[in-house]
C-alpha cells in the first residue's frame, strides 16, 4: 500500500511536470518536451550509473563527468569525425557499434585505473580524489589538442549514429515538426535505460548485489567475513563508469559537437541532483528524477517570469537556480529518501 | 608444533610512544577456549587486530597452522577459517537479518559478478541451502522472528547474536570474539555464554576478549592476562585468579 502510494505520487508529479511544459510554452511545446526528454534520458542513464556507485555500494564518486567524457571521447575519436582548429577530417573509422563498445570499455577501465589507487580511501577522501581526477581529465583533453581537438572540440561525427535512423521514423517525427536526429538520440538513450535497468535489476537482487550492499554498510565486517571488499568496490566502480560512458556518448550526439566544457563539475552535480531527487538506491528512481529535474531546469525561468514581471533574461536565469535550490531543500526536508527511495534504506547519512 | 594452532612470536605494536602490544611468544592450542583479559588499554583488541590482519605489526610474526600469515589481508585470513567479531558490533544495518546471514555464508564464487549475471540453477540451489542454514541459525539464536527486519532495528543484544550467527554460518575453525557480552543484559549474556560453550564443544577454537570476569572464569579452559601490551599471566582460570600480578594489574599497586 505504502509502496504504491510512492509510485502514484512519483508518476503524478512526472505527468504534472510534463503538463507544465505545455502550459508554460505557447510555441512548440512538443519540441521543447522532446528536447527535455532527450536530456532526461541521457542524464537519467548517467544517474543510474552513479546509483550503482553510491546507492548500491556507497562510493562517493564526484567525478562522474570524467567517466562520461572518456566514453564520449574514445567513441567519437574512433568513428569518422573532424577535430581541432582546422577541423581536420578523419574519414575512416570503426563501425559505430564497435567504437561504442570500445568507448564503454574504456570508461570502465578508466574507472579501474582511478579506482586502483583511490578506492581504498574512505568516503569523503574518495570524493576529493574523484573530483580532482575528473578535472585533470578535462584539462588534459583540453590541452592535448592534436588528439582531442582541444578547445575546438570534435564535430561532424553525427552521421555514424544517424545513418541507422529508419526513414519511416524520420517521416513520423517530422510530421510533428520535431527534430528527427535529436528524437533519435533520445529514443536510443531511453532504450538503453530499459536495457541497463533490466540487467541491473537482475544483478542487484543477486548475491553479487547483496555483497555490494554489505560493502556499503560496513567494509570491515565484509573483510572479516572473508570477502575481498576492494575487488567488489572496483567491480562496482567499473560497472557504473561503463554506464556513464554510454551516457556520455549520447550526450555528445545530442549536442552534435563535443566540447571539453561539457564535462565540467556542474555535469556531475546535475547527475547527483537527479539521483537524489529520484531516490538514492532506487533502480528506476533516476528516470523520474531526471524528467522532473529537466522540466524544473528549463521551465523555472518561465515560472519566474510569471512572478517577476519586469525582470530581464539574466535576472531570471539567476532566479532559476534559487528555485532549483529551494526545491531540493524542500525535498530534503519532506522526503529525504527521494521520490522512489526506501525510507528504511536512507543513504544520505553517510558515515 | 603439536597442537599449536596460532602462534605469535616477538609481536610488537606501538601507537606513538605507547606500547600497545609487546609479546615474546604466545600460542593458542587447537579446540581450546581461551579468554584474554586485562585492564582497559592492555592491548587485547590490538592483539586481535594483529592476528586477524586488520592492523599491521611493527615487528614480529604470526603463524596459523604453521603458515606465516603476518602480512596477510584480513579477508585472506578469514578464508583460512579464522573469523572475528568486533567490540562495537558491526552488522549490515540496511540489510535484513536473513541477508546478513546469507551474505556471510555465501562463498566467493557464488558472490561473483559472472554467476550472478548468469543465475544458473546451481546458484539458486546454493542460495536455497544457504537460506535453510541461515534459518536454522536464526532459530538456534532465537532471532528467527526478526529474519525480515532490517538489522538496525535489532536491539544491541540481538545485534551481538546476529554477529555471532554470521560467524557461525562461515563454519570457522577459529573464532575471535571481541567482548561478546559487552552491553548485553544478564539473561542474554547467559544465553550467549551457553552458545559460546556449545561452539567450543563442537570443536571450534575460541579466543575471547571479555571484561566480565565471572563469565570468563566460568567457561574458559585457559586465561591469558595482558597489561600494557605485555603478557603477565597465563594458565587455567583458578591459577590466574590467585596470581598476585593479576590482582595488582586490576586493582593497582597503590604506590603510584
Amino acid at each position: 500500500m505504502k509502496l504504491s502510494a510512492k509510485w502514484v505520487v512519483t508518476i503524478l508529479l512526472t505527468i504534472f511536470s510534463i503538463y507544465l511544459v505545455f502550459v508554460l510554452n505557447e510555441e512548440g511545446p512538443l519540441r521543447i518536451l522532446f528536447n527535455l526528454l532527450t536530456f532526461a534520458g541521457i542524464y537519467g542513464l548517467a544517474a543510474i550509473g552513479l546509483n550503482v556507485h553510491f546507492g548500491l555500494t556507497g562510493l562517493l564518486n564526484f567525478g562522474h563527468a570524467s567517466f562520461m567524457g572518456v566514453g564520449a571521447y574514445v567513441t567519437l575519436l574512433l568513428i569518422p569525425h573532424a577535430a581541432g582548429r582546422e577541423g581536420e577530417i578523419t574519414e575512416s573509422g570503426l563501425p559505430f557499434l564497435l567504437a561504442l563498445f570500445i568507448g564503454i570499455i574504456s570508461a570502465s577501465l578508466f574507472g579501474l585505473l582511478l579506482g586502483l589507487p583511490a578506492i581504498r580511501l574512505r568516503g569523503d577522501y574518495l570524493a576529493i580524489v574523484t573530483i580532482a581526477a575528473a578535472e585533470i581529465f578535462r584539462l588534459l583533453v583540453r590541452d592535448l589538442e592534436s588528439i582531442t581537438g582541444g578547445v575546438y572540440g570534435i564535430i561532424n561525427f553525427s552521421d555514424s549514429l544517424q545513418q541507422y535512423r529508419p526513414i519511416y521514423f524520420e517521416n513520423f517525427v517530422s510530421r510533428y515538426e520535431l527534430n528527427p536526429s535529436q528524437v533519435w538520440v533520445g529514443l536510443l538513450s531511453w532504450i538503453s535505460i530499459l536495457f541497463v535497468l533490466v540487467i541491473l535489476k537482475r544483478l542487484t537482487n543477486s548475491p553479487w548485489g547483496r555483497a555490494l550492499r554489505a560493502v556499503r554498510e560496513d567494509e570491515d565486517a565484509v573483510r572479516a567475513l572473508g570477502k575481498n571488499a576492494v575487488w567488489l568496490k572496483l567491480q562496482s566502480f567499473m560497472l557504473g563508469a561503463g554506464i556513464a560512458g554510454l551516457a556520455g556518448v549520447f550526450l555528445a550526439f545530442n549536442y552534435g559537437s563535443l566540447q571539453t566544457t561539457t564535462f565540467v563539475p556542474l555535469l556531475t552535480f546535475y547527475v547527483w541532483a537527479i539521483m537524489i531527487l529520484g531516490g538514492v538506491g532506487s533502480l528506476s528512481g533516476p528516470i523520474f528524477g531526471s524528467i522532473i529535474f529537466w522540466v524544473i531546469i528549463s521551465e523555472t525561468d518561465k515560472l519566474a517570469a510569471l512572478i517577476f514581471e519586469n525582470a530581464n533574461g539574466q535576472q531570471l536565469a539567476g532566479v532559476r537556480f534559487v528555485l532549483v535550490g529551494l526545491l531540493i531543500m524542500v525535498l530534503m526536508i519532506f522526503r529525504p529518501s527521494g521520490l522512489l527511495g526506501k525510507k528504511e534504506e536512507l543513504l544520505l547519512n553517510v558515515k | 608444533m603439536s597442537n599449536n594452532l596460532i602462534r605469535v612470536a616477538n609481536l610488537k605494536k606501538s601507537f606513538g610512544g605507547v606500547k600497545a602490544v609487546d609479546i615474546d611468544d604466545l600460542s593458542f592450542e587447537s579446540k581450546e577456549l581461551t579468554s584474554i583479559i586485562g585492564p582497559n588499554g592492555a592491548g587485547k583488541t590490538t592483539l586481535f587486530d594483529l592476528i586477524s590482519g586488520f592492523q599491521e605489526e611493527d615487528n614480529g610474526e604470526i603463524f596459523y597452522k604453521d603458515k606465516n600469515i603476518t602480512k596477510s589481508q584480513p579477508y585472506r585470513i578469514a578464508r583460512l577459517g579464522m573469523v572475528r567479531t568486533f567490540q562495537l558490533t558491526k552488522v549490515f544495518d540496511r540489510m535484513t537479518v536473513l541477508e546478513n546471514l546469507m551474505f556471510a555464508g555465501s562463498n566467493v564464487s557464488n558472490d561473483s559478478l559472472f554467476q550472478s549475471f548468469m543465475q544458473l540453477s546451481k546458484q539458486k540451489k546454493y542460495e536455497n541451502s544457504l537460506k535453510e542454514e541461515a534459518m536454522k541459525i536464526m532459530k538456534d539464536l532465537n532471532i528467527e522472528q526478526m529474519s525480515d527486519s532490517y538489522a538496525r532495528e535489532l536491539s544491541g543484544g540481538q545485534k551481538k547474536l546476529l554477529e555471532l550467527g554470521r560467524s557461525i554460518i562461515k563454519k570457522p575453525e577459529v573464532l575471535l570474539l571481541d567482548e561478546p557480552l559487552a552491553g548485553v543484559n544478564p539473561k542474554l549474556a547467559e544465553d550467549l555464554l551457553e552458545i559460546i560453550q556449545s561452539l567450543s564443544n563442537q570443536g571450534i577454537t575460541i579466543l575471547m576478549v571479555e571484561h566480565n570476569i565471572e563469565a570468563v572464569m566460568k567457561i574458559s579452559e585457559r586465561v591469558v592476562v595482558l597489561a600494557e601490551g605485555a603478557l603477565i599471566a597465563d594458565g587455567p582460570p583458578q591459577e590466574v585468579r590467585e596470581n598476585q600480578k593479576v590482582i595488582e594489574a586490576y586493582l593497582g599497586t597503590g604506590d603510584e
